[in-house]
């Protein structure tokens, strides 16, 4: 994209947002196109004061883009399409304004979709941490996230992406007492690796994270209803770590899952007194009990270059305050984003 | 229809006539020399020897180590009394386990027996979509093992066979992956060839003779009978409740219903059906004491 105007579409639905860098060290929004039902906005962006020390070159200005819809959610057969590229080194915050409701279908074969496909320069870094997807009864959704980094080279040499993606999704209006009543919804999320010096061959698939809850299915699956398959859980949800600037944050959620309470252990410690114990303990007990009470259940795996978190929750809010208060524990992405960057976990 | 009896009468002589006339064709056939057991075409008598060497429970792939995380689901259902039965969770883990190998694993057996010359693709596509640190171990150990059966066991048996049929495109995979296998080429880990249980179950049963569907079917049946049999081993169920499970004509409905489902899906959408199994599965290594690897 070396054309300084937007792409003269005029499909529905279909949205670009540009981040070029400007000689030597400014992140511009070079573009940001959108057409009706999506709509972005990008507020100013702002300065962080601390970013990673040892690289003096990294830029310091943060953008933030709102992806929103008219009517603060997807109708049926609604297509939404956004491309999205991050020169190298640059920083973006993609966020939401409140959760994303999918209205229900006239009928099943009425699809709606949302389509991201994000492509991160050396260096760059995205932090894309929206509320969750919430899919009232009867409704039928898809979307599809397919981010593309460089590929390192045989010896892990070249500077990679970073990746803090969250995906989540809840079982409708809880308060009507819609329990995971959609009728499709489906999410996939995907890594590529893509060649950029010569004699690297094509893409290749680093990760890939297919959620597809079909209320339908074959007799395999149908005489098991969604609400059963999610077994009590109200939200699930997957957060994706990946690259040098989030490797700190990954490393942080590999540990405390290796400190979960065991399962079936007693706990002798239940009772006693809590005397000089620093102060992450207290708040690392704390944070247990929490999940405890919120029947929040996760589980974290480093593979293939990622740190994987899965987690489900009885309710949105507690998965929420459990994600908030990971982040905000371990720090580095308000560190390098900004508070901003939270704002859908408040 | 009411017919009247004369035209009846005349039917039911027609019949057994015919059916005299069957018996007699019948036993001139036999006293003409074919009298030897039914179908044993030199192909499908060898479909039916590798079906029952694959079926075997003895065949060393250490799946009995494996409970594909239904002891960790049962540590997160305790019953309410400690002493009530956990049967009914066993049957519920069990149908969910199933759809979601299904929905996962499937695809990948089935593109790798079709197009055995992708195996290396199809090998770092499905790791790539296999983010569960205990499901990649137990799935890695069994293909692994797979592949040494075949290469200790079965592959000088069956490849020259299968090279006089000049049908050898998934024996050269097969030769190709191994290779890469003992020498993986440098580069991140990311790049490296892992040996997943589904594809290879796929490209070896091709290479076996076995037809696609029982490939398939036997992909799913044997997962049934290792969760089962690690039930039995956690003290869940009895061996003859076990047995049961095995035989029932739900199962076998059920086992049928998915590999059709999963036919024509592309691996690319291949996905979870049921995601909280990656929960279970993950938090299987936070159980405080466990028999199984996962």
């Amino acid at each position: 994209m070396s054309s300084p105007f937007a792409p003269s579409s005029s499909k529905p639905g279909y949205g670009t947002i540009d981040l070029a860098l400007l000689q030597p060290s400014t992140p511009v929004l070079r573009t940001l196109s959108y057409q009706y039902p999506l709509k972005l906005i990008a507020p100013s962006p702002l300065f962080v004061s601390s970013p990673s020390s040892s690289d003096s070159t990294t830029p310091t200005l943060i953008h933030t883009v709102f992806l929103l819809t008219y009517g603060g959610g997807i109708l049926a057969a609604d297509i939404i399409n956004l491309r999205v590229s991050l020169a190298p080194t640059t920083r973006l915050i993609l966020l939401t304004q409140g959760s994303t409701k999918i209205f229900k279908a006239p009928s099943r074969d009425v699809l709606s979709a949302q389509r991201m496909s994000v492509s991160l320069g050396p260096g760059a870094a995205l932090v894309y941490l929206p509320d969750p997807v919430q899919p009232f009864a009867n409704s039928v959704f898809e979307q599809a996230q397919v981010y593309e980094v460089p590929s390192l080279g045989s010896e892990g040499e070249g500077e990679g992406a970073s990746l803090c993606v969250c995906d989540w999704v809840s079982r409708g209006r809880g308060a009507r007492g819609e329990n995971w009543d959609f009728w499709k919804y489906g999410s996939r999320n995907e890594v590529w690796a893509v060649g950029t010096g010569e004699g690297q061959k094509g893409r290749r698939l680093l990760l890939r994270d297919n959620v597809v809850l079909d209320a339908k299915g074959g007799a395999g699956t149908g005489s098991v209803g969604i609400a059963a398959r999610m077994d009590g859980l109200g939200v699930f949800g997957t957060l994706i770590l990946r690259g040098p600037v989030f490797e700190a944050l990954g490393k942080y959620f590999m540990d405390e899952f290796g400190r979960l309470p065991r399962i079936g252990a007693r706990m002798w410690d239940e009772h006693a007194e809590e005397v000089d114990v620093p102060d992450e303990d207290i708040r690392r007990k704390r944070r247990q009990k929490q999940e405890v009470r919120d029947g929040l259940l996760w589980t974290a795996a480093s593979v293939r270059g990622f740190v994987l978190v899965k987690f489900g929750a009885r309710e949105v809010e507690g998965a929420r305050m459990w994600l908030s208060s990971m982040l905000k524990a371990e720090g580095s992405v308000e560190r390098n984003f900004g508070e901003r960057a939270l704002l859908c976990l408040k | 229809m009411i017919t009247p009896d004369p035209n009846q009468q005349s039917l039911q002589d027609e019949i057994i006539a015919l059916e005299r006339r069957l018996l007699e064709a019948k036993s001139r056939l036999n006293v003409n020399g074919v009298d030897r057991p039914l179908s044993l075409t030199e192909s499908s008598n060898g479909a039916l020897h590798t079906l029952l060497l694959l079926a075997d429970s003895a065949l060393p792939l250490g799946s009995f180590a494996f409970s594909s995380g239904l002891e960790s689901y049962l540590a997160h259902h305790r019953p309410s009394p400690p002493s009530a039965s956990q049967v009914p969770s066993f049957h519920r883990f069990l149908h969910l386990s199933l759809s979601s190998l299904a929905s996962t694993a499937l695809p990948y057996t089935l593109a790798a027996y079709r197009h055995p010359e992708l195996i290396n693709d199809l090998d770092n596509d499905f790791d790539a979509s296999t983010p569960c640190t205990v499901a990649r171990r137990a799935s890695v150990a069994q293909g692994r093992a797979l592949l040494s059966v075949w290469d200790r066991s079965f592959k000088s048996h069956y490849a020259s066979s299968a090279l006089s049929n000049n049908s050898n495109v998934e024996i050269d995979a097969s030769i190709a992956f191994q290779d890469l296998l003992r020498n993986p080429p440098p580069g991140p880990p990311e790049s490296q060839p892992n040996a997943h249980l589904a594809p290879l179950w796929g490209l070896l049963t091709r290479i076996l003779g076995l037809p696609l569907h029982e490939s398939a079917y036997l992909f799913l049946f044997s997962h049934v009978r290792t969760v089962t049999s690690a039930a039995v081993r956690a003290s869940v169920l009895g061996p003859y409740q076990a047995q049961a499970v095995l035989a029932s004509g739900e199962l076998r409905e059920k086992i049928q219903a998915l590999v059709g489902e999963m036919w024509d899906v592309k691996v690319e959408d291949a996905g979870l059906s049921v995601p909280v199994m990656d929960l279970w599965v993950g938090r299987h290594e936070m159980l405080y004491s466990r028999i199984f690897n996962s």
